[in-house]
């Protein structure tokens, strides 16, 4: 029996992606097969890669006393996207809450000036205005701000596991009755530093990447948001809003082993898989699709599919899996909320995505690597799994519609 | 809409702060701000400094050569929190242990290192190892890997009520199952372009420049620090030997506007607290914001502990500070209700039960 106040739901979906604005927009996209991932030159000097942009972002009007940056213009964006896929106007999210991660805040509005004579830089015209931005808890601001939300406001930031997390705690905060809808979700733009820092790591492919693949060579950058609508079942119910999907069960854990690595074993994502399986009330015979992590890095993968291996373990057939960092590289804090909107997407249309360039998977015999075509099915249970630098771990999952 | 939390206790506490590591409660006592040597300043300039030690020599066998100090802190913070709290990690299920973290700028120094190497030698050309160290939830990650702490490890942060975000975050977790004890830190460090940008902003007190008192001038000194505290689940802190228990924390409620004082009040649901901790803005407390609504709320009679002019420096992260400076000094037990407001940007309170320690 479906208990309608601990029952939390999706009821609007909103995305920013490199494929445009709207979540259908990226689902036509990703069907079509079309790949996003494309040479780049210009993110700073001497920079030769692969990432994917978003062109074309509708900017907010800025005046003399604000100013946003990048991460706050794709999460106002998304979160936009989101409210007008409720069919509900402004007013009805004046109470709501916003729960955003990031890990890029406002570093898309500084430069090596402020580190070589900062009282300079901060002289500069404009770059008190610009420095504003920078703490990572102003995208959460500038949303709230934005729509004149004035319910509780939160920024996450875990990694490549923020996206994630923020819809995990969001759905905590709801069952606490912090608030009677949540805006959660996570935004990440390409900048020059985070582009160097994982060039320096040399963890970045200069092709497009191929997650799962032997011969895997490392990641793409990408950017984006995506925000969930998130609210109680009863909640729902009242305001008679059209549930998109339920999310099921949410699960956090870390690793406790290495500052970038994952735990080779993949121990402490199977641990957050299974407590996720366990607060859904599932078993892993009833999940029929994870959207992985799957970042093409050598590590990460051979450490998820481990994990899938031991959490999946007693499934009557493999368990599919597809990795869509393959059609728009690596979002960052942006990519656990991206890929649960890409995870729904899949519950609503029974449509499973295959991993692009997946030619020679990882030998992994529990696993059923999704690759080629589009397979479609039923799809009542999909999870979404990731994972981030300092061990941890965040996993979603999302179902049909209330049992 | 009221979040009554299940009550969480607050068991250990620890902090590295401007009157250095320590486990436990902060001994009342004058504090004035320092004068800055770590980098060259246009004149005098001063701030709430913490003094240098050794991380190492606090909590043995603790390697942070690499560190932005925040990290470094919070790992320090951590273990005198752990201590305190009379818990061995050996004899607890690590992965139900959980980290909360808040900060509002984070490893600043080393992504100031991170910049300085990508303007000595180009962006293709930064520093490797400093990299993953610039990352804001980088502090709870080593947190949790030299603890071996497998529970859920999360980095929150908010314009101003960072640590009352952290403390509520925590609570959830632990009512809803998620863990059965938490770490909760929050903290900040001072570096040469936070405080530069604060000097330029002209947010400063007159204190900062000159080391004559000048009162009531205005202004905020900035400190630095990290605050950590241990809270369990009620059930689990009241049963374990040797458990020592500060305050519970009953409920708990932040937005970003509406109307304070009635939210505040449904939040007590009939509880009247006998003392009201503020924290928050940094105006003078007679004439602050938060203690009109704490007058409002709790009548002329309540006994109101003003902000640690300190623990203001630390913006949104000082709230533990507050609430350590608190239960240091508290005149009375029962129920109290810790109490910020940051102009448009709403309020924080929470419904704590001060125990006998």
């Amino acid at each position: 029996m479906t208990d309608i106040h601990k029952t939390i739901v999706v009821t609007g979906v909103g995305v920013v992606s490199p494929y445009g604005v709207g979540l259908d927009c990226m689902q036509a996209g990703m069907l079509s097969g079309k790949c996003c991932l494309a040479p780049t030159k210009d993110l700073y000097p001497g920079f030769e890669g692969t990432t994917a942009q978003v062109r074309g972002l509708p900017l907010l009007a800025e005046d003399s006393s604000s100013r946003y940056s990048r991460t706050d213009q794709l999460a106002t964006a998304a979160a936009q996207d989101a409210m007008a896929h409720t069919g509900r106007d402004g007013s009805a999210f004046r109470e709501s809450g916003v729960v955003i991660a990031n890990t890029v805040g406002g570093l898309t509005e500084i430069d090596t000036g402020i580190a070589k004579d900062p009282a300079a830089w901060f002289r500069r015209p404009g770059n008190l205005l610009r420095v504003a931005s920078y703490p990572f808890a102003h995208v959460a601001d500038a949303v709230g701000e934005h729509f004149g939300i004035r319910g509780p406001r939160c920024a996450i930031s875990v990694a490549c596991a923020s996206g994630a997390t923020a819809i995990a705690l969001a759905a905590n905060m709801l069952l606490d009755g912090a608030a009677p809808i949540i805006l959660a979700g996570g935004s990440d733009p390409l900048c020059p530093f985070t582009l160097s820092g994982f060039n320096s790591l040399r963890a970045l492919d200069p092709n497009p990447c191929s997650p799962f693949d032997q011969n895997r060579k490392g990641l793409n950058l990408g950017e984006g948001s995506a925000i969930l609508v998130l609210e109680t079942l009863a909640g729902a119910t009242a305001r008679n809003a059209n549930v998109m999907a339920v999310l099921r069960g949410w699960a956090m854990t870390n690793d406790a082993f290495h500052t970038t690595a994952p735990q080779e074993q993949g121990i402490g994502l199977a641990d957050c898989i299974r407590l996720s399986m366990e607060m859904a009330e599932v078993s892993g015979d009833e999940i029929e699709y994870v959207n992985a992590h799957g970042t093409g890095t050598p590590l990460n993968d051979i450490a998820e599919a481990t994990a899938y291996e031991t959490a999946f373990r007693g499934r009557k057939h493999p368990i599919p899996v597809s990795s869509t960092k393959s059609y728009f590289g690596h979002c960052l804090g942006a990519a656990g909320a991206l890929e649960a909107a890409i995870t729904i997407m899949a519950v609503r249309s029974g449509a499973l995505l295959p991993t692009l360039r997946l030619v020679d998977p990882i030998e992994s015999p529990g696993v059923d690597w999704l690759r080629g075509e589009v397979k479609r099915q039923p799809l009542p249970l999909a999870m979404s799994v990731s994972s981030g630098f300092g061990g941890s771990n965040a996993v979603l999952i999302f179902g049909s519609g209330p049992s | 809409m009221t979040p009554n939390l299940a009550p969480v206790i607050i068991t250990g506490v620890g902090s590295v702060s401007p009157y250095g590591p320590l486990a436990g409660l902060i001994p009342q006592s004058p504090l004035e701000p320092t004068t800055i040597t770590a980098w060259t300043t246009a004149g005098l300039r001063r701030a709430f400094l913490v003094p240098a030690f050794r991380p190492a020599s606090v909590v043995p066998g603790l390697k942070t050569r690499r560190l932005d100090r925040l990290s470094a802190w919070a790992l320090v913070a951590s273990a005198l929190a752990i201590k305190d709290a009379g818990i061995d990690l050996n004899q607890v299920d690590r992965s139900r242990v959980a980290v909360i973290f808040a900060t509002a700028f984070g490893c600043v120094e080393l992504t100031e290192a991170f910049y300085l190497s990508a303007a000595a030698n180009g962006w293709n050309g930064t520093d490797p190892s400093t990299f993953p160290e610039t990352l804001p939830s980088t502090p709870a990650s080593h947190v949790s890997l030299f603890h071996g702490l497998r529970g859920p490890n999360v980095t929150v942060s908010n314009k101003d009520f960072a640590g009352e975000n952290a403390l509520m975050q925590a609570a959830s977790l632990l009512r809803h199952g998620q863990a059965d004890l938490a770490i909760v830190l929050a903290g900040d460090t001072l570096s040469q372009s936070l405080y530069s940008w604060y000097d330029v902003a002209a947010v400063l007190s007159p204190a900062c420049y000159n080391s004559d008192p000048v009162p009531e001038a205005g202004g905020f000194i900035p400190s630095e620090g990290v605050a950590a505290l241990v809270m369990e689940s009620s059930g689990r802190g009241d049963i374990r030997s040797g458990a020592r228990s500060y305050a519970r924390l009953c409920s708990g409620r932040w937005a970003a506007g509406g109307q304070p004082a009635e939210m505040i009040r449904q939040m007590l649901d009939g509880s009247v607290p006998s003392l009201t901790v503020c924290s928050g803005n940094g105006a003078p407390c007679a004439t602050s914001p938060t203690t009109a609504l704490a007058r409002e709320i709790s009548g002329d009679g309540a006994v109101i502990i003003s902000p640690q002019t300190f623990a203001l420096g630390l913006a949104g992260t000082g709230a533990l500070f507050h609430l350590i400076l608190a239960l240091s000094s508290r005149p009375v037990h029962g129920q109290a209700l810790f109490l910020a407001t940051a102009g448009h940007s709403g309020f924080a309170a929470l419904l704590l039960e001060l125990l006998a320690i």
